[in-house]
This record gives structure tokens, sequence and C-alpha cells, in this order.
């Protein structure tokens, strides 16, 4: 916690880009997560914090709804992106996941090459209408993330070949090539060294021009560095959600303060 | 002595070797088993293997060399015999046995004293009547030859018995007196009983090792005989299969190859979609519900003996085929065909294809998928893209194995192909493969020396190449797959 | 969309590029169509292989099922004393002189008489055309029994024989009035006076035990073919197979498993099993002939020679589950008992082997039920052959001729007469049935004694 380096407060937006109201989550008879209210801004990134099991990373997949592919999961309460409910029957969950793209913790390219690897989105959603078009949204979204160096030249080796820290700037790739308006981060650094978390961590910072990132992390320092807002949960429970500095600083909730000073967690 | 007892001798004797033996070495220590360094039990069980196994292993190499060495004797005794002719050996050596058994069976029943045996002559009793009288026919009336090598081969037979259960018996004692002579406080008898039961265990594992030597020099042994009688060049190259009872046959492999990859090629454009599929369904899309109730279901399929598809070839595939679409189509009118035999295998072979399939999938990381879904990608979609693509390899592993499996296949074909030789490409026409000629060569009434019959083992033998050969790179790529996403 | 922005930061927000989540657009719904199609394909594989099963079962079941019930003539056959026993001695011995021929035409006047009692017309039948609705094991049937129970001659018993196997068809929907126009086994005026012994209480169709336990029956007689000695042949190979491959495959699963060091010798061991078990059954066939009965010179159609061969063909495939189940006993187990002073020996016979003892036993079930089903290296031993004769009992009966009973059923098929096809599939019933049982009680044991670890 010393070196802990809060991170500009600017929030540029106050426009809520995600609405989440009594959000609960069943896993079978496993209740993983209770009435959690959240409101995620748009160009903010927004970190959420808590011990393992609090049920972050599970908020988090209900937010593209990737607990759909889970057996059992059962999501209740409602969670509006553009004042649109996005369990909404009449919603599909392939262009919902369009807009809301997500970035595994454990870097997770497909056995194809680079270039087939970021392509595999605009590709599977048309987004372009030749090849010209489709190597630009190539060369543009490794740029974005930071990659376009280092792989330009071995745009046709398999996205696997590379560093733990690439494969996962090939995933964050990957996910903006589809000009997502929602970047989804599931603990994205923890299979990664401290340099490339760090250049991980100052792409999330760029990004943030762009999307609205959410972000999961188990640690307090990368949440303290990157984020603008920060919710911390704990036991299915979401316990304060408030801008990153007043939580860290000045935490209102006695089990925040707790876990931020070591004492749970 | 028969076999049979003489094995009950000599494990009573190693039983009792176990209970002396455990009661001497707590004598030894003084009544304090503490003492020893072995428990009792060890110091038995120490008596009992140097008692039974030495015992049993010459009995066994006994048994297996026996044979051999009476037959040499024996087929010495009977003149007009070349070398090397192994037709006539065997015919001549099943006439002194079959004479031999039914002069026991005499004896047995009382028709002819031991004695008398001596001073018969075969021609001058009515041998073949007195046999005919206890139940033995024989073909022909007993030349004196004959009759000689029966009553040698009778001789030899009872006297190397005798042999045999002395020298047996002889080994089973000398095991059991060094291995009591052993018994002391500080002999460690659980180390030495323990490495002949590791001894044993290696035995055990190299039985697969020998059943492959078995079958590799069965038929590379037999083929060559084979192709002593029968150019290779023919065998391989020849496009006609006419084997003839009276010589003469023209037996080339062509049409059999052609018949059996055409089953094979049927039955897998059957069984790769719809296991492939299924396998998909069953690990992408089916609740866990669904899956644990149907994925035993066709796995049953795989259950279900070659004989039942065969016979469901035969009475229902066939015929329905032949009435509804070789005969509207004019293709022929013969209910068993490559259709009826590649649909059926076609069949059997569905639940290898899925089961492999349904592993090499699920094999595919988790985190490959997410990433696909997470991108908005349709599960087909990132099933086509991604999940395919990644198992691949192991797929075409799977389809390998199904492929050797629909090759080796016998009772699907014999039952549902046809008999007749024939390279056509109409596939309601009745062919036949290289299995089903295996069976009709080897259970047909010509001689064993015959190239007619040893053909069968030149089929086997390369039909053992091509499984032997697919299994192998199948099981390569599988392997180096599963590697992959460890 | 954000178009309203609310802070002083300049950055315009992109427009979304996308619609409403709650339409969607052209090629959302091509994917979803081409994602539902897939699914369908999914659902058709799926389908199409449950029919397969259904049908398969159905079509055998459907001709099998027949052939447990079978068409008996019950009449009471007077037993004359003149012509089955002259010597009058009630002598077995004597008696067997007088051969079948004389016992069918005792039959003959039986059923004549009791024909003529119930006053059913036959006009126009020879007496060789009544006679044809009695099977031609019948005499057969009757001179064992008496033959059995020699103080019968000269009364008048009450007797079951089979009916002629085409009659028995006839009451079974096989065999129609029109096919027996064509038929020179079986006449239509047989089929009437058939109908009518029905109605007078002589002919009926009952369960049929002979099915199960009566040896094969020559061409002629469909009717009398029954499994006794294919059953029991199939039992002798099946306890053959469990002696030798049970302890063999334990003892080479347990090698491999725990004592192998990792050299040549081991992965040559390995190669071979994995290999060994994809060898087609066929090349086991070859083999059992080549060495078992040509070089050791067993005699051929013996169960004993049949159970080698499938304890070859069986080994690897209960070596691999049994490995399995060795691998599955987790390696704390092992250095608890090491930890305690036990050999590795002791560790492994005393706590590892209990423990995997559940998977083991059911690979070793399932091994065998394969090896149970398994025709083609039978065939090639001489399994095939005509053999009426039951087994002697162990040992000896497992060197006497015998048959299988996947190979009856493939014997049955290759016959002239229909009645066989069904006898085959009722085989196959009765295959089955120990199939499922035997794989039942795998299934029992792996859910009774399954651990998680």
């Amino acid at each position: 916690m010393n070196d802990m380096r809060i991170a500009e407060r600017v929030v540029d937006s106050m426009e809520s880009k995600i609405t989440a109201r009594g959000v609960q989550v069943f896993y079978g008879q496993n209740h993983a997560l209770k009435d959690v209210d959240v409101d995620i801004l748009d160009k903010t990134v927004t970190a959420f914090i808590g011990p393992s099991g609090c049920g972050k990373s599970t908020f988090l997949r209900c937010l593209n709804r990737m607990n759909d592919t889970i057996d059992g999961c059962v999501v209740k309460g409602s969670i509006k992106i553009d004042s649109e409910d996005i369990y909404d029957p009449k919603v599909d969950p392939v262009q919902l996941r369009a807009k809301v793209g997500m970035v595994f913790q454990k870097p997770n390219p497909f056995p194809k090459s680079i270039y087939d690897n970021v392509a595999y989105g605009p590709k599977i959603h048309g987004l372009t209408r030749n090849k010209a078009e489709l190597d630009e949204v190539v060369e543009t979204s490794l740029r974005r993330a930071a990659l376009w160096n280092e792989a330009k030249d071995r745009l046709k080796s398999p996205g696997t070949g590379l560093s733990g820290g690439q494969q996962q700037r090939l995933c964050i790739a990957r996910a903006i090539a589809t000009s997502p308006e929602v970047l989804l981060m599931d603990e994205p650094c923890s299979a990664l060294d401290p340099i490339a978390t760090a250049q991980i961590e100052e792409l999330i910072d760029e990004l943030r021009s762009q999307f609205s990132v959410v972000i999961v992390t188990h640690s307090m320092q990368q949440a303290a560095r990157v984020s603008q807002r920060t919710a911390f949960f704990h036991l299915g429970y979401l316990v304060e959600f408030g801008e990153t500095g007043q939580i860290f600083t000045n935490p209102k909730d006695p089990r925040t303060e707790s876990y931020i000073t070591g004492r749970i967690g | 002595m028969s076999a049979g007892l003489l094995s009950l001798t000599v494990l009573v004797l190693a039983v009792a070797g176990y209970i002396l033996g455990r009661r001497r070495a707590v004598s030894v220590a003084g009544g304090d088993a503490r003492k020893l360094h072995s428990l009792p039990s060890y110091h038995g069980q120490s008596v009992f293997l140097f008692t039974a196994v030495p015992a049993f292993i010459l009995m066994i190499f006994w048994l297996l060399a026996q044979p051999v060495y009476i037959e040499n004797r024996v087929t010495a005794l009977i003149p007009n015999i070349e070398a090397d002719d192994a037709a006539a050996r065997e015919l001549a050596m099943a006439d002194v046995r079959r004479v031999a058994s039914g002069l026991d069976l005499a004896i047995a029943q009382g028709a002819l004293q031991q004695a008398d045996l001596d001073t018969l002559q075969a021609d001058a009793t009515d041998l073949r009547g007195k046999l005919a009288g206890v139940g033995v026919a024989l073909g022909a009336d007993v030349s004196q030859y004959t009759f000689d090598a029966a009553r040698e081969y009778r001789a030899l037979k009872s006297s190397l018995g005798i042999g045999m259960a002395v020298a047996v018996l002889a080994v089973a004692a000398a095991g059991f007196a060094f291995a009591w002579s052993r018994i002391t406080v500080a002999f460690r008898a659980r180390n030495v009983s323990e490495s002949f039961v590791i001894a044993m265990l290696i035995g055990a594992s190299l039985v697969a090792v020998l059943t492959t030597f078995g079958i590799v020099f069965s038929l590379v042994f037999e083929t060559w005989h084979f192709f002593e009688l029968y150019p290779a060049r023919d065998f391989f190259f020849s496009t006609t299969w006419s084997p003839k009872f009276g010589g003469g046959s023209s037996l080339g492999i062509l049409p059999l190859l052609w018949g059996t990859l055409y089953v094979s090629v049927i039955a897998l454009l059957v069984a790769v979609p719809i296991g492939l599929l299924s396998a998909i369904y069953l690990s992408e899309y089916a609740s866990r519900r669904f899956r644990t109730f149907v994925k035993p279901l066709i796995e049953i399929l795989a259950g279900i003996p070659t004989i039942v598809y065969g016979l469901f070839a035969l009475i229902t595939v066939g015929p329905l085929l032949r009435d509804w679409f070789a005969q509207p189509m004019g293709l022929g009118n013969s209910s068993s065909s490559v259709m009826t035999a590649g649909i059926v295998m076609g069949i059997m072979v569905i639940p290898f294809v899925s089961s492999l399939s349904d592993d090499i999938i699920n094999a595919v990381p988790q985190s490959m998928r997410d990433g696909s879904l997470g991108l908005g990608a349709t599960p087909s979609e990132t099933i086509r893209k991604v999940v395919l693509p990644a198992a691949l390899p192991g797929v075409v592993g799977a389809i390998l194995l199904a492929a050797s499996r629909a090759i080796g296949e016998t009772m699907i074909v014999v039952m549902g192909a046809g008999a007749a030789a024939r390279l056509s490409m109409n596939p309601f026409e009745a062919m036949t493969t290289v299995t089903v000629k295996i069976v009709s060569q080897l259970t047909g009434d010509t001689e064993f020396g015959s190239p007619e019959t040893l053909v069968a083992f030149a089929l086997g033998l390369t039909l053992f190449i091509i499984t032997l050969g697919l299994n192998v790179i199948a099981l390569a790529i599988v392997r180096k797959y599963r590697e992959q996403y460890e | 969309m954000t178009d309203i922005s609310g802070g002083p930061a300049a950055l315009p927000v992109p427009k979304s590029r996308r619609g409403s989540l709650l339409t969607q657009d052209a090629l959302t719904k091509r994917r979803n169509a081409a994602e539902a199609r897939f699914k369908a394909y999914g659902a058709v594989a799926i389908t199409l292989s449950m029919l397969a099963l259904v049908w398969l079962l159905i079509s055998i079941i459907s001709v099998g099922a027949p052939a447990f019930r079978q068409t008996f003539l019950t009449m009471p056959i007077e037993l004359p004393e003149d012509k089955l026993d002259k010597s009058g001695t009630r002598d077995p011995a004597v008696m067997a002189k007088v051969t079948t021929v004389g016992y069918a035409a005792v039959i003959q006047a039986a059923l004549t008489k009791a024909i003529k009692e119930k006053g059913i017309s036959t006009d126009g039948m020879t007496p060789k055309d009544i006679a044809g609705i009695v099977s031609l094991e019948a005499p057969a049937q009757l001179r064992n029994h008496v033959l059995a129970n020699p103080d019968l001659v000269g009364q008048t018993i009450d007797f079951e024989i089979l009916a002629n196997g085409r009659v028995d068809g006839f009451f079974k929907g096989r065999v129609t009035m029109e096919t027996a126009r064509l038929d020179s086994n079986i006449k239509p005026e047989q089929l009437v006076l058939a109908e009518r012994l029905v109605d007078a209480g002589i002919m009926a169709q009952r369960f049929n035990w002979g099915f199960i336990t009566a040896p094969d029956a020559s061409d002629q007689r469909p009717e009398a073919a029954g499994l006794g000695v294919a059953i029991i042949g199939s039992f002798y190979m099946m306890i053959v197979v469990l002696v030798l491959s049970l302890p063999i495959g334990v003892a080479a699963s347990i090698y491999l498993e725990e004592f192998a060091p990792k050299n040549r010798l081991t992965d040559l061991i390995e190669v071979n099993i994995a290999n060994l078990a994809a060898v087609p059954s066929i090349v086991f066939g070859i083999l059992g002939l080549a060495v078992f009965i040509n070089f050791a010179g067993l005699p051929q159609s013996a169960p004993i020679v049949g159970g080698l061969v499938l304890t070859l063909m069986t080994l690897p495939r209960i070596i691999i589950p049994a490995r399995a189940a060795l691998k599955s006993v987790p390696p704390s187990i092992r250095d608890a008992a090491l930890g305690v002073g036990a050999s590795r020996l002791q560790s492994v016979f005393h706590h590892v082997l209990p423990l995997a003892a559940p998977g083991i036993l059911t690979g070793m079930i399932i091994g065998l039920a394969q090896a149970l089903g398994e025709t083609a290296p039978l065939l090639l031993i001489g399994m095939v052959a005509f053999v009426r004769d039951y087994p002697s009992a162990p040992m000896q009966g497992f060197f006497d001729p015998a048959s299988a009973l996947p190979v009856q059923v493939f014997n049955w098929t290759v016959r002239g007469d229909p009645g066989f096809v069904e006898r085959a599939s009722g085989a196959i019933i009765v295959l089955l049935i120990f199939l499922l049982i035997m794989n039942a009680v795998a299934i029992i044991l792996r859910r009774r004694f399954e651990r998680r670890w």
C-alpha cells in the first residue's frame, strides 16, 4: 500500500453506460451474487475488487452474458446498457458481446496466426468489406494494443508463439478489433510478470479514451493505479462503490477498510 | 500321469511347502517370530514359489516341445514322404493320430489288450473293423507303416509322459529342498519372494509382446510358404480372384482390397458426419441431463457384438436396400452388397468416432471457447472456426482409428457384403473383402498346405500391416495432440 | 447512445456503430439462422444414431422373439411292445435296435387315431401328408424318452412332440397359404389340418425351453434346434478367459503402472498393448489356428482353444482400464504405506490394489462381455462345426468339441430353412440378455464403489 499511486481522478463522462439494479446470480443452489446495484460510466475505468469468490468475476460475466454458457446459472434483476435491458429475451447475446468485449484472465489466443486472431471478430461480425479494410482494422487494433511494432513482421506466425504479455495484448487487440463500446477485463494481468503488467496497465489507461473499461483485479494496487471508480465486493454483496480515491483513502464501510488494510481477503 | 493330475500334485506339494516353510521359520527362531528378518509367511511363500514356479515352467515347455519331437520321430517311420512336403506329412500324421487314439479307445474299452498290440499285424487283423467297433471310423484300411507309426506314437507318448512327470516332480522337489534349506533367522525371505513376484509380473506383461511375436511369426511363416507355392507378383497385382479346388487358382488381392476399401469408405461416409456432429452436439449444445442420458445410448452401439450387426444387415438392411433402391434403380438384385455392409458398418463405427471426437473436442481448453464467445461469435462459429481447427489433428486420428476398425471388421462383411470378388463401381453389387476371404479360405475344405488355404495368411498379413500402420499413425497423432493441451 | 457529454472532457464519444440491441440486423439474423441450422444438424445426427439403435433392436427382437415359443402336439401315444421291444427284456441296449423309423410309425398311428377320435376330416390327404405336420425330430424325441424309461413300453402315454417347422411358422405368420402352395415341404391342406388340430386342443404353442437347453439340430429340423451346446461352450470359454486374463492382466498392469522403469522395454510393451487392442479380431483367429491348433496340436472346436484366443484378444482391453484404475489411486496412499515401512510390493498389494479393485473388475467384466460376443476368430479355429453332443464336465469338457453363442448365430444364418433366421435372431436375444446382465453388473459395481479422490 505504501507506493500506491492513485490514478488521476478525472472522470470524463458522467453518462451511465451500464446500469445494474438488483442483480442476483445463482449457480444452481449457490446464491453467488446478492442484490447488486452498479452504474458504470462511459469512458471510465471501473475496477472491481474483493477477495476470491466474492462475486466480482461473476458480475463481470453478467455484463456480456458470458454466464449463459454455464449450466444452471440464473441471473435476476436488470442490467441495462444504453437503457436497453441486456437480459431482454429479444436481445441476441451475439450482438451484445460484439458491443461488450471481453479479455480473460489467462491469455487465450486461438491456435491461428496473429493476423487471423485479430481479424476473427471483424470477419464474423462482417465489419469490413474487403481485405484492405480488414488489414487496416488489424493494424489499428494491434497499434492500439501496443503490439504493432513487435508483431508487424510476423503477422502470419501463430499467436500462441508470443510471450505471455504479448499474448495478452494480442487478446486485447482481438477484443478491440470488433470496436466494442465496453471492454471487460477479468484479472488480465494475473498470469503476467510485473513488466508485462505495467505495459497492460498503461494500455488500459489509453483505452479509456474510447471505451468504458471494467476491470476485475485481485491487486488493490492495480485498482488504485488504473481505475477511476472502484467497487468492493464481499461474499456476494456489493459493499461499497465510489471514486477510487475515496475508497482507498476514506472507505465508508468497515469491511472495505479491513480489506484494503489487509485484514480480510 | 496326466497333465492335470501332475499340476495338482505340484500344487499340493507347493502348498505343503508353504505350511512347512512357515512352521520351520517359526521353529528356527525359537518360537519368536520377531527374531526373523522376514515374517514367517514370507518364508512359506518363498518355499511355495520355488516349488511351484520352476516345475510349472518346465511342464509348459515340455508340453509344447513334446508333440514336435514325437512328430519328427514318427514321420521318420513313414516311407514315401519328402522331407519338405508339409502337407503330405500333416496328412500322414493325422492318420497316425487317428489310429493311435483309436487304439487307446479300443484298449480302454477292452476290445484290445495292450499285450496283443505288439503281436498284431495291421493287415492280418481287421484293425479298421475293430476300431469302427469302438466308434473310430477310418477312411481306408490301415497300412502297416501307419500302424507301426501309431504304435511308436503311443509308445513315445507314454514314455515321454512318464518322463515329464518324473522331471517335473524332481524339479518341484529340488526347488522345495533348496528353499527349505535356506530358511534361517537372517534369511531375507521377503526380498527373495518379492523379487520372485516382480519377475512374474514382468512375465505377465511380456505376454502382450509374445502375442505380437506370435502373430507376426505365424503370419510371416505361412505367408512365406504361400509365396513359395504362388508368385508374389500375381498375388499383389493380379485383378482376378478365383480359387479352384484342383489347383491353378488365381489369387489376386486387388479385388479384395477394392471391396475392403469401398465398404470402409461407405462406412466412414455414414459414421464420420453422424459421429462428429453427435459429438459436437453433445459436448457443445446438449444439457447435462440430455448428455448423461444419450451418451450411454450411443455407446451401446459400440457394445453390440458385430454378429448382431451382421444379422441386421442380412435380414433387414440388405432386403430393404434391394427392394427400395437397387431394384427400382435397376442396379442389381442382390441383397448383400457393398452398400448394405457399408451402411451397417457405418452404424457400428458411429460410437467410435463420436466418443473419440468427444474426448478430443473436450480437450480443447474452455478458455478458447470463452475467447471466441466473448468476441460475439455464435456457438457454431466458435466450433467451426476455433474448436474444430484446434481439434483437427485429434479428429483425424479418431477417423483413422475408425477406418482401421472398419477395414478389420469381419462378421458384417461376411454376412452383408457377399462372396464374389469383383472390381466394380456399383455399390449395390455384392463384393467381397480381405476378411471375408480369410474366413472362407480357412474354413473351407481345402487341405492346409495348399496355396488356396495358405493365401489366407498372406491376406492376414496384409490386413495386419494395413491396420497396424493406421493405428500407429493415429495413435501418434492423437498423442501429439493431447500433449499440446497438457 | 451517449451523445450528451456531462463533463468538460472534449473527446467525442464514438457513435455506436450498431443499432439497438433489441433489434437484430440482417447479418446477425443470417448468422443466427446458420447457428440454428448447425444445431439442427447435430440434433439430426443424434436422432439418426438413436433411430439406428432402435431399428436394430426392433428388427432383431421382432424376428427373434417367436423363437422362444414353439408349436407342440400333445396326444396319447400307445407304445406297443411288439414293435418297440420284441425281446420283452426292457433292456435299453436291446431296445436301441429299434431305430427312429419304428418310432415314426408309432407316432403316425397315434396321430391318425387322435384325429379320428376328434372327428377331424382329412379328406384328400395321404397318411404321409398327415405325418408331415410332425417334426422329423419327433421320433428321436420319443425314442430317447422310451429308452430312458423302458418300463413305459406297453403303456399309453400322454406325450408332447414338436410340430413341423413350417407348421410352426404358419402360426407365427412366417408361412402363409400362398407360400405353402409354392413350397415343396408343406401343403396348404396340412396347414388347414394344423388349424383344426389347434381347435381340437391337440396342437398348441407354448414357451420353448428346448430352445435354450437343446443342442443344435440338422438342416431339416429348425424346430428342434437349441442353444444348449452353444451356451455351455460360451460359458467354458468365458471361464478360460476369466481364469487366464484376470491374473495376467492384473499382474501386467501392476508391473507397468507401479514398477516398470522408464526404458525401451517398457515403451515396447506399452506400444504393443496399445496396438494389440486395435488389431482386428480375425488376426487373433489366425494366430489361434497357427499356434494352438497346428503347432501345439490342441483339438479343433474346443472351448480351450477359443478361450485362449479370446484371452489374448481380451488382455490388452483389460490392461488398459486396469492401469487407469491403478493410476486413479492417489500417490498419497502409496506414500503412507511406504512411510510406515512397507515394501513397495506390500504397499501395492495391501493398499493400492484393493482400492483399484472395483475399477479393475469393471474393466474385466466389460472385456469379458466383448469376448462373449466375438465371432470371427472362433470361425477360424473350427467352432463352426456342427456339434450335437454336450461337452462333458470340466476339465475334459474344455477339450471336447463345442459351439459358441455368436458362432451358433452365424451357423444358423447360413442354413437354407427360413426357420433358422428366427432361431438366429432368438439366439441373439439370448446373447444380448447375457451382455445386458454383464454390463449392468459392471455399471452397478462402478456406481457403488466408485471413489472420487
